[in-house]
């Protein structure tokens, strides 16, 4: 895989991992005492 | 259960054996039946990664510890994500491109035949073995629901899944597995939208409930070795963990090796990189919300009837009092479930704190923050439910005292609670979802432990030079013998625990350790010796950390077992080195 192509794509999966960690995180803040 | 559920799963294993069989024509050479002559789309071996990841255990037992112990489970998978961009620029193209049958023939064209071989005999000792409690896990749970014989319980899950793993090989264990995640994935989501719809209160004042009892806790962020689940094991163990996983055990490296080239086996992994946390989330709201289900409906006071039934038959009057204390305990949580929903709603709509009886505890607030009356409310929910744990702790260990089992309740949650509870045909579209959950776990594993056995042993050592309709024959007779003796294990599951734990344990001292041998073959100084060598110094490392320091989380043995693996490699991989230089 070229190195453009990979970090495009370890960016891609970073991001949307981030974005439901996020979620998850949101979560547990809305609903945690 | 009804007998529209019951044809739901006929209907269900009738379509995945004919579907199976069908596929059976065309396969007329080993790497067809083994690898599909690498013809595969990325998106059905995606599926079909997937698939073989999600066993029937991820059903049963992890929804039920969404319903016991709520979401944090999750961060077990956080590594997940960066060991399958890792392993689509490392592993997977140095497989697909040697064009290799297995992970452990790369070893030898690297390496040499022994490190070969000792990989391939790890994978086939330990993978036999748990094909086996792959098995047992549902069949156990099925026979102590239905009243069956364990025997048959196993035939229903086993003898389907031999049938189309022998005749179709791993086409049809892939197109079965892609037709299977949509059967577990819909169960999954109609079981969700069931139980929100019959909540009976908004589902927001539902979470908060789950929320003040830690339910909806997702992160831990401490660094703590013996804690299994926090953020850090999830990040660092769990990439070391799911890199040995996908990248170095035959049973997830065979998926990608089918699929048409490498891009496209890079992409069956990345689908899991994207998916796999949101679906384990989604398995552990279902248990959150069976657990917000039970908090207003009266919950069974043991989830396992076959242990109930023991229990009353042999201390019915004990039992029975423990049944009235469930029953009163239960409905005082009911009483402050309502409350702190209602102080809740409260709260919203006057925009002052309330407390449980009504009285106003001061502070203003904005809808959806805490407030002093609805937290008051929830400190009584919780001291009740801490009554309604305590009962049922009591129950526990009386079902033990009387059975001489391990109870292991909390794999009953959720079949009871679909069996008792869900509109017609949803308990057998569950049931149809564990199955299919439990055979896409077993086709896969049995497919890849027929590879290892005839190309890593049969052809390598016994028969050579044989033609490949010999080497078919051969297959499928050896894929028919790992699904009789994974169903032997499975039935014998409960006389042979001990001896699947010692195995399981051993397994666990050669993951990582087996990894770091694939991360040094990518090394290029690193030499045959250093490989070996360092394998074993990996395991014996691990098998230190396990019993001198039994309180160390089993995550953490895959990066000691890996790093061990590489350091006495590339110390070893020099000293050979100076010696070959000193040599010529």
């Amino acid at each position: 895989m070229p190195t453009s192509r990979f970090r495009a794509t370890l960016v891609r999966v970073l991001a949307i991992q981030v974005v439901t960690l996020l979620l998850l995180w949101l979560v547990q803040l809305r609903y945690t005492p | 259960m009804h007998w529209i559920n019951w044809v739901i799963v006929g209907v269900y294993l009738v379509f995945v054996v004919g579907d199976g069989l069908r596929r059976t024509r065309g396969t007329t050479n080993i790497e067809g039946y083994f690898l599909a002559n690498r013809s595969l789309p990325w998106w059905a071996v995606g599926l079909s990664v997937m698939a073989t990841h999600l066993s029937a255990v991820t059903l049963i037992g992890t929804t039920g510890q969404g319903a016991t112990d709520g979401m944090r489970f999750v961060q077990f998978y956080f590594g997940l994500p960066i060991a399958m961009v890792i392993l689509g620029v490392t592993i997977v193209p140095f497989l697909h491109g040697a064009k290799v049958y297995t992970a452990y023939e790369f070893l030898e064209r690297r390496f040499d035949a022994k490190t070969r071989s000792l990989t391939s005999f790890l994978f086939l000792l330990s993978r036999g073995m748990s094909c086996g409690t792959i098995i047992a896990a549902p069949a156990v749970v099925f026979s102590a629901i239905f009243g069956w014989d364990l025997t048959w319980s196993v035939a229903l899950i086993g003898v389907p899944t031999v049938l189309y793993t022998v005749l179709g090989g791993v086409q049809a264990v892939t197109w079965a597995d892609v037709k299977q995640m949509v059967v577990i994935v819909g169960a999954l989501v109609a079981i969700l939208v069931v139980l929100i719809v019959r909540m009976p209160v908004p589902l927001d004042d539902a979470l908060r409930i789950a929320g003040a009892t830690g339910r909806l806790q997702v992160f831990d962020f401490s660094f703590n070795l013996t804690e299994t689940y926090t953020f850090w094991s999830g990040i660092l163990g769990g990439t070391f963990l799911m890199l040995s996983y996908m990248g170095t055990d035959q049973s997830q490296v065979q998926r990608y090796l089918t699929a048409k080239s490498v891009d496209e086996a890079r992409s069956s992994l990345l689908m899991s990189a994207y998916w796999k946390i949101p679906l384990q989330a989604l398995v552990l709201l279902v248990g959150v919300l069976v657990f917000l289900f039970y908090v207003f409906q009266p919950p069974p006071l043991l989830y396992n009837p076959a242990h109930e039934q023991q229990v009353i038959a042999a201390e019915p009057a004990a039992y029975r009092a423990l049944q009235e204390r469930y029953a009163s305990a239960v409905e005082a949580r009911d009483v402050a479930a309502l409350a702190a929903a209602d102080a809740r709603d409260a709260n919203d709509a006057t925009g002052q704190g309330a407390a449980s009886d009504g009285s106003p505890a001061g502070g203003t607030t904005t809808s959806g923050s805490m407030t002093a009356g609805s937290m008051s409310a929830l400190d009584v929910f919780n001291a009740r439910d801490a009554d309604v744990i305590a009962v049922r702790e009591e129950a526990l260990a009386q079902a033990e005292r009387v059975t001489g089992e391990s109870s292991r309740d909390v794999n009953y949650v959720i079949p009871r609670f679909v069996l008792d509870n869900l509109p017609l045909g949803f308990a057998g579209l569950f049931l149809a979802a564990v199955l299919a959950a439990a055979m896409s776990s077993i086709a896969a594993e049995l497919n890849s432990l027929s590879t290892a056995t005839v190309v890593d042993f049969y052809k390598r050592w016994a028969k050579p030079e044989a033609s490949d309709a010999h080497y078919l024959r051969v297959s499928k007779i050896s894929t028919a013998i790992w699904g009789l003796l994974a169903c032997f294990v499975a039935t014998y599951a409960a006389t042979l625990g001990s001896l699947i734990e010692v195995v399981n344990r051993f397994g666990s001292f050669f993951y990582g350790s087996i990894l770091g041998v694939f991360m040094l073959a990518m090394i290029g100084r690193a030499r045959a010796l250093g490989a070996f060598v360092g394998l074993l110094c990996g395991m014996a490392a691990v098998a230190a950390v396990s019993f001198g320091a039994p309180q160390i989380s089993f995550l953490w043995h895959n990066v000691i077992g890996a790093v061990t693996v590489v350091a006495v490699g590339l110390v070893l991989s020099a000293g050979v080195r100076s010696k070959d230089a000193a040599a010529s």
